[in-house]
């Protein structure tokens, strides 16, 4: 049976980015999807990274005209091919904040179908970006993906980072965040992730500290893939 | 502040609002629509004022009612969207209205794409909106230079009442870097005697009157002149310009915004190959940073400048009256927001010096 991954979260949360480096490791084991829900912006999309994707053997259902650098707030049909039985693992790429969760709202009555152990709904989180920068403006967001989507939110990701410039720190900020929010909320901690040198870090901090395993999670090590920063754009381009 | 992950539109909004900005009024276009969407939920929590017009046009009317009522006042959109408020940016300009004019330049003419360019230079610098008018034009090329432009664009506004331009380009207002936000939670706010306030017919202020609409032909050449004389003191004072590597260069390259960054990159590739290339950065483009271009293009050691825009070329002809002959300019750009890169530019370089 399928096992069905959805990544909610603040707008510029990094959600791509995780989905990227999930749907990589999860093609390793068997036929793996990567939905791309995202309807509200036309830029930086996980849908351009279909190079990574397809020689890795992703299959990537993208929204209509995604690529053609126009807003055509539509979704795709074969949306549906997804929820089909079969093995592996679908990933489903949501839009930021509440706005963005409205379109998985109607995969609801699929979603019910499914046995709920084997759907996880990630709540991602990076304290770095201003509109999710403390508990009640985090919580405030989750509350909403959860009403607009009608879906519970199963984890919370500890995904603190300032691009480039990620240190130990920011990780530590991202803890005491999703610590909080874990707390008020009593959803668990998926993990926490990080390139993998400043992971290591936090790691070493972590065991050091004691900082408590319950709200560090699955140490999920990141390989930038989506995130153009200016050097890399230069090189690459978008 | 500690460093935030910033989308440029997000940016600049914050930095507005920093700037003591409370009142935003706009319309959606994308690739500015972030602007609005942030300050729809900022303006709230710092007592402000956003509200989405029902047009272009009305949003730029509504700026002008508040900036004539004193406020910092601010609008955005993106270059279809800015040609719609035209009018009510020469009419800011004639009634002196200070405020703040937000582009984030996507592909044109007509609805083009949504992609970053740099066709509306001549629209911002050459008038835009009807009359003998100028506004002040800021062209930042990053996020943490857009947000540190934005309280200089507030008070460049106040000081000579005069609407402000801050032309960016689509990739300025859609890339994410980590930016510092200078937090200024109590700006200092300039006494304005001339904004409509409520008129006290006891105390010893004249009413204050904001218009535009001067029948009389002396009256309109008083304005005129008074306007005039305020240009001259922007272009004596408000000139911003970067040089980089420019002192002894043998090339130089000329660029505004994101493409100098690009520029940038190049001459270190060109520096690499051994040809010592510099390149100038109007930040202001206008006040043009005439004397401080020509000057570096001018200097015995460069053969010759080369001009990049992801235009059909606007600000080269600037750069060329700059230079006024004494050496040659050429000029490199598209439009349909392609951008060059940094080997194409250094290539480019290399060709126009025959060392390719």
């Amino acid at each position: 049976m399928k096992e069905y991954w959805v990544l909610t979260g603040s707008f510029g949360s990094g959600k791509s980015e995780l989905v990227l480096n999930l749907a990589l490791e999860k093609a390793k084991k068997g036929p793996c999807t990567v939905v791309d829900l995202d309807v509200i912006n036309p830029y930086f999309r996980v849908s351009e990274r279909g190079d990574v994707l397809s020689p890795a053997g992703v299959e990537l259902i993208m929204p209509p005209f995604a690529l053609e650098k126009i807003e055509i707030m539509s979704l795709s049909a074969r949306v549906y091919s997804a929820f089909a039985p079969g093995e592996g693992t679908v990933i489903f790429d949501i839009g930021g904040d509440d706005v963005g969760s409205i379109a998985l709202g109607q995969y609801k009555p699929r979603f019910a179908q499914i046995p709920p152990d084997k759907v996880k709904v990630l709540f991602v989180v990076n304290p770095l970006r201003p509109t999710a920068a403390d508990l009640e403006s985090a919580l405030d967001t989750l509350y909403k993906i959860q009403y607009v989507s009608r879906m519970d939110i199963t984890g919370i990701v500890n995904n603190a980072n300032l691009a480039g410039e990620t240190e130990l720190s920011h990780l530590l900020q991202g803890y005491e965040l999703v610590k909080a929010l874990s707390r008020e909320t009593g959803i668990p901690v998926w993990g926490t992730c990080g390139t993998p040198e400043v992971l290591r870090s936090f790691e070493e901090y972590a065991k050091a500290h004691d900082l408590d395993p319950a709200y560090i999670g699955k140490y999920q090590p990141i390989e930038i893939m989506m995130h153009r920063s200016w050097d890399k754009f230069l090189k690459e381009g978008l | 502040m500690a460093k935030k992950l910033m989308k440029g539109c997000e940016a600049i909004a914050e930095a507005a609002i920093q700037a003591g900005c409370r009142f935003f009024f706009g319309y959606p276009i994308t690739p500015q629509n972030d602007i609005p969407e942030y300050m729809s939920r900022r303006m709230p929590q710092v007592g402000g004022c956003f509200l989405q017009a029902e047009s272009e046009l009305a949003a730029i009317n509504m700026v002008y009612g508040a900036g004539g009522a004193g406020a910092r006042a601010m609008t955005s959109s993106s270059s279809p969207g800015i040609s719609l408020k035209q009018e009510g940016i020469s009419t800011c300009a004639a009634a002196e209205v200070p405020c703040v004019i937000v582009n984030m330049m996507r592909g044109g003419p007509g609805l083009g794409n949504i992609q970053a360019s740099q066709g509306d230079y001549f629209q911002a610098t050459k008038g835009g909106g009807h009359g003998d008018y100028h506004c002040v034009v800021y062209a930042p090329s990053s996020i943490q230079e857009t947000c540190d432009l934005m309280p200089k664009a507030f008070d460049t506004a106040d000081k000579y009442r005069t609407p402000v331009i801050i032309l960016a380009d689509g990739l300025i207002g859609q890339m994410m870097e980590p930016v510092e936000l200078k937090m200024n939670d109590n700006p200092t706010m300039p006494d304005k005697p001339w904004a409509c306030q409520g008129w006290d017919p006891k105390g010893d202020r004249p009413r204050a009157v904001i218009n535009s609409l001067y029948i009389e032909t002396e009256v309109l050449d008083d304005l005129m002149t008074r306007l005039n004389a305020r240009y001259d003191e922007i272009r004596k004072n408000e000139v911003m310009v970067e040089t980089y590597k420019a002192e002894g260069a043998e090339f130089m390259l000329c660029a505004y915004g994101t493409v100098a960054r690009v520029c940038k990159a190049a001459v270190r590739i060109l520096a690499e190959k051994g040809v010592k290339c510099g390149l100038v950065r109007p930040i202001t483009l206008w006040p043009f940073p005439s004397k401080e271009v020509h000057d570096v293009i001018a200097q015995d050691s460069v053969q010759g400048a080369l001009t990049v825009e992801i235009s059909n070329g606007q600000m080269v002809e600037d750069i060329r009256l700059a230079v006024n002959g004494e050496k040659p300019v050429e000029f490199m750009g598209k439009g349909g927001s392609i951008i060059p890169t940094a080997e194409e530019i250094a290539e480019r370089v290399m060709k126009i010096m025959r060392r390719a």
